[in-house]
């Protein structure tokens, strides 16, 4: 690991900074998933939903990309062949193409955040922004945990499937005790470790942390901001009564 | 002593790891709320298997502030997945008075415990709050999901439901609070984590 050389550093830096990326989020969150804003916001809505796909692509995160392509294709699939299914089965087409078409663009956004931001550059954004410590470190806990916590419990879903308790199975009862306990307790303990080596470090000491990744905004962050700042504006003047298009 | 009485590093770290688990599980049960009998349920079921990573992180709270904090996190990261502004509230409160409540047995009685975790889970109303401040406008943003999940919505979630989940998170959460702490002795305890 290189992770000292200054060179090294600039070739880690991602495509657009932590802050910018936060923005972007929350800018989906309330406009797409949350479904602010009303008929003129609707083509806004398109191209911030095509936004994480992009900015996947600018990051070469190549298998991330064609999943979330696969999951939005099956989505409308499901959709458009809607109609044409019996009863019950359409209402199902519909539920699945739904949660598929509307969930995607956040979990390939929040995928895309987690994929390439390491948590000193997300610790140092937080800093920037004044946040708190008390906001800073445990977000940068939960960020770095959310991975690990899927791994395990995928794992322990394997391993629980071979002893026939899962969801469906002769054991469906004992699901929720058997398979959250050990999740739990193999997460603790990871916690715990993760806890002692970001404790040595100096996570949480009354100092102030250097940080050795740089971040800051070029030009790409500003496109981006001015696009968030223009969306709110937008529904603002919505809000207003006035017509844009 | 006065030194230990102050959140410090391990602390928040604490909320971090537990809040992670709160999460995650929170999440794999809230994409059930896409099918619309589900979606009142989720004050059911939330509460219930939330109670088992949180009565752990109870176990771990031994100063001032820490649920308060885990309550808060939870709103930042219900605006961060689209659940608009409103849980960020209810969080505040509820997380408040879950604070209290514990803060009244020294952190260290189980009944309390118990009780704080079931104030605690009414932040989730929260995330039906939108839901029932603006009726009409809810319904209208999920125009596309089709008209019949919009009927079976509407048939679940009269406006008279709100008080009722608002208690029935109390008391599922008095419920999940019961099975974590049964679960603990049962497992946690066994496993030297509490």
């Amino acid at each position: 690991m290189e992770y000292s050389s200054k060179q090294s550093q600039e070739k880690r830096r991602g495509f657009i900074d932590p802050r910018t990326k936060l923005a972007l989020i929350l800018i989906l969150a309330l406009f797409v998933m949350g479904g602010l804003g009303g008929e003129q916001m609707q083509p806004l809505k398109m191209i911030l939903s095509a936004l994480p796909f992009a900015l996947l692509l600018a990051e070469k995160q190549w298998t991330r990309f064609f999943r979330g392509v696969c999951i939005l294709v099956c989505g409308y699939a499901l959709l458009w062949i809607m109609p044409y299914l019996p009863a019950v089965l359409s209402y199902f087409a519909l539920f699945c193409g739904g949660i598929l078409t509307r969930f995607v663009v956040t979990i390939m956004m929040g995928e895309y955040v987690i994929a390439t931001t390491s948590v000193s550059e997300f610790i140092s954004a937080m800093e920037k922004l004044c946040m708190p410590q008390q906001v800073t470190i445990p977000l940068s806990v939960m960020f770095r945990l959310f991975p690990t916590i899927g791994a395990e419990w995928k794992s322990i879903r394997r391993a629980m499937r071979m002893r026939g308790i899962h969801l469906g199975g002769a054991k469906a009862g004992q699901v929720v005790e058997y398979q959250m306990v050990p999740m739990m307790t193999s997460s603790v303990r990871i916690g715990e470790e993760l806890s002692a080596s970001a404790l040595t470090r100096g996570l949480g000491a009354p100092v102030k942390r250097t940080n050795i990744c740089r971040i800051g905004f070029r030009a790409q962050d500003y496109l981006m901001l001015v696009g968030c700042l223009f969306v709110v504006c937008a529904w603002i003047l919505e809000m207003c009564g006035v017509r844009l298009w | 002593m006065n030194e230990d009485k102050k959140l410090n590093g391990r602390d928040l770290i604490n909320i971090g790891i537990y809040g992670a688990i709160y999460f995650v599980i929170l999440f794999a049960v809230a994409m059930l709320g896409m099918i619309p009998i589900f979606l009142p349920l989720l004050s059911v079921f939330v509460p219930i298997l939330g109670g088992i990573p949180f009565m752990l992180f109870l176990t771990r709270v031994k100063n001032p502030g820490m649920i308060f904090v885990f309550a808060m996190i939870m709103g930042i990261l219900m605006l961060l997945t689209g659940m608009g502004p409103w849980p960020l509230l209810t969080c505040a409160a509820a997380g408040l008075l879950a604070e209290l409540v514990l803060k009244s047995g020294d952190y260290r009685d189980a009944k309390k415990a118990v009780l704080s975790y079931g104030l605690f889970s009414m932040w989730i109303f929260g995330n039906y709050l939108p839901l029932f401040t603006d009726y009409e406008g809810y319904f209208a943003q999920r125009a596309d999901y089709g008209q019949a999940y919009i009927d079976a919505v509407q048939k679940l979630m009269p406006l008279w439901m709100a008080p009722v989940l608002l208690i029935a998170c109390f008391v599922c959460g008095i419920i999940g609070g019961l099975l974590g702490r049964a679960l603990l002795k049962k497992h946690f305890e066994k496993a030297g984590l509490v």
